[in-house]
């Protein structure tokens, strides 16, 4: 298994800014990947995805890559 | 001179009295927008400067801010403003942190909402620290070089003779 991201790279909280850090988290069609493939703890990977979708209302992410 | 004594204390009493429900009910808050691209880049210090203003306005304190930076967006969206629909593909995205009541908030958030310049805005409580975190740098392990250790094995390795070099001295002379 794949360690969490955020806590080997010491990330306490995660900022919708942070597009290129988001970015790996979303597949090719720019859906939010699933908790099993990202290997990131529960707690993270919520507030992962409300950073996403945040990111996402403000234009820095896109909601679906054609 | 009682009067004033009297204002002081008032002003004392008033400012004790903001102290404690600052700390009771100011939270820290970033306020994320995105300002439309019609906005000329000479105007953008001005309409930075009025939003800062406002915030202040409200009681805020501002602990850290970016200036709006022109950005294409992921999506078009669209924004209807005096009856217009307009579509927008670019916009200034810019965010300021900073403390404020929590019931302040709500009138920053209705005074926002009629304001012309937004495409968008979002507020989020955050925490006081940055949150943006640092580029990774790549591994900092220096690669010990295992030849400087043979030379120095090899230099203690080697045992002078005296009597040999002495020999080897003589037969140069002789020569």
């Amino acid at each position: 298994m794949r360690q969490d991201y955020f806590s080997a790279n010491n990330i306490k909280f995660i900022d919708y800014k942070d597009v290129e850090i988001l970015k790996k988290f979303l597949n090719p069609n720019g859906k939010i990947m699933s908790h099993k493939k990202t290997g990131v703890t529960s707690k993270n990977q919520r507030a992962l995805a409300s950073a996403i979708k945040h990111a996402r209302f403000m234009g820095l992410l896109p909601f679906v890559v054609k | 001179m009682q009067i004033s004594e009297q204002n002081k204390e008032k002003d004392g009493l008033i400012e004790t009295v903001n102290e404690s429900t600052s700390e009771k009910g100011s939270k820290v808050y970033e306020l994320g927008y995105l300002l439309i691209s019609s906005i000329k880049e000479e105007d953008l210090p001005v309409t930075y400067g009025n939003l800062k203003e406002l915030v202040l306005s409200f009681g805020g304190e501002i602990i850290s801010d970016e200036m709006p930076k022109l950005i294409n967006l992921a999506y078009s969206m669209q924004k209807v403003t005096s009856n217009v629909r307009k579509k927008w593909a670019t916009a200034y995205f810019g965010w300021t942190k900073f403390t404020m009541d929590s019931e302040k908030i709500v009138e920053l958030k209705k005074h926002l909402d009629l304001d012309p310049n937004f495409i968008r805005f979002l507020i989020l409580k955050t925490v006081k620290e940055n949150t943006i975190a640092a580029k990774r740098f790549v591994r900092g392990e220096t690669y010990k070089r295992p030849i400087m250790k043979k030379s120095t094995e090899n230099e203690t390795a080697v045992p002078i003779n005296k009597e040999e070099i002495d020999k080897e001295i003589d037969a140069l002379i002789a020569a």
